[in-house]
């Protein structure tokens, strides 16, 4: 399949290393599974078949390009209703995402607060923290992740963040009898 | 002390900047995204001024509990995934027994 052994060996090189992160954030983006999984294996058919185009720099950048633009020809070609109401369609997904993660047992009450703080920021400010802060992207790959400015994922961060700071004031937390 | 109050009496802010431009970089700063420099300044008016300390207090609690839900990736997907990448660098069809 490959043209040369160059491009196997800088598949090799530049690809396979970052499976880890790109599973990682394909469950963000799909909150499933299995189908992270198949994502993950769709964007490596894509890189395989790029990669004597690809010059070498920001490999991890390069790839959540792929895996972005996968995730919607994936979505265009087998949810059509995403087209018609992306958002509502997403939020149907993170919603069940979010019971996921309230059910697993968060201990303590400002764990709590913060994740439900979280569930309740609209879909693009909670997307670019679960990028961030939960699936530990840089701000330049959160961008590729979301095709947006690096600018607007650092506004879309301070101001989710804040939201969440302004909800634990709310409820009293003080970080110093809690740290 | 007010920026404007250390302007008045000669004192400089610590770490040069005032909490107004430390609240403006301090996500930029906890996320490593800054430069040393800027960084350095940061920490430094961190250490004296209580409000913003606490500040990047509260912001550190939010990442480190947000950071604590990210899901286990199972390893076996990582292996199928990687045996996939490999087959493919190959030259073998991955979608085939």
């Amino acid at each position: 399949m490959g043209d040369s052994a160059v491009d196997d060996q800088a598949f090799e090189t530049y690809v396979l290393p970052e499976i880890e992160v790109l599973l990682r954030v394909a469950n963000s983006l799909t909150r499933n599974h299995a189908e992270a999984e198949d994502l993950v294996q769709d964007s490596l058919i894509r890189a395989y078949r790029g990669i004597s185009r690809f010059d070498g720099r920001h490999p991890r950048a390069w790839l959540l390009t792929i895996l972005r633009n996968t995730h919607i020809n994936r979505n265009r070609r087998r949810r059509p209703e995403l087209l018609r109401d992306p958002d509502a369609a997403t939020d149907r997904l993170v919603s069940a995402a979010s019971d996921e993660r309230t059910d697993a047992g968060v201990d303590d009450e400002i764990d709590a607060e913060i994740i439900r703080a979280l569930d309740s920021l609209d879909e693009p400010f909670r997307r670019v923290v679960e990028l961030v802060d939960i699936d530990g992207l840089t701000y330049a790959e959160a961008a590729e992740v979301l095709d947006v400015p690096v600018g607007t994922v650092m506004s879309r961060l301070h101001r989710a963040r804040s939201r969440i700071r302004d909800r634990l004031d709310r409820v009293g937390f003080d970080p110093r009898s809690h740290m | 002390m007010k920026t404007w109050m250390m302007k008045l009496f000669g004192r400089t802010p610590p770490g040069g900047m005032s909490c107004h431009q430390v609240g403006e970089v301090l996500q930029q700063y906890l996320d490593g995204e800054i430069d040393a420099e800027r960084a350095g300044r940061i920490e430094a008016h961190l250490d004296e001024c209580r409000r913003c300390g606490m500040e990047a207090e509260t912001y550190e609690r939010i990442r480190a509990t947000l950071a604590a839900q990210r899901p286990d990736v199972p390893a076996e997907s990582v292996d199928r995934l990687r045996e996939f990448g490999q087959r493919l660098a190959r030259g073998e069809d991955p979608t085939t027994p």
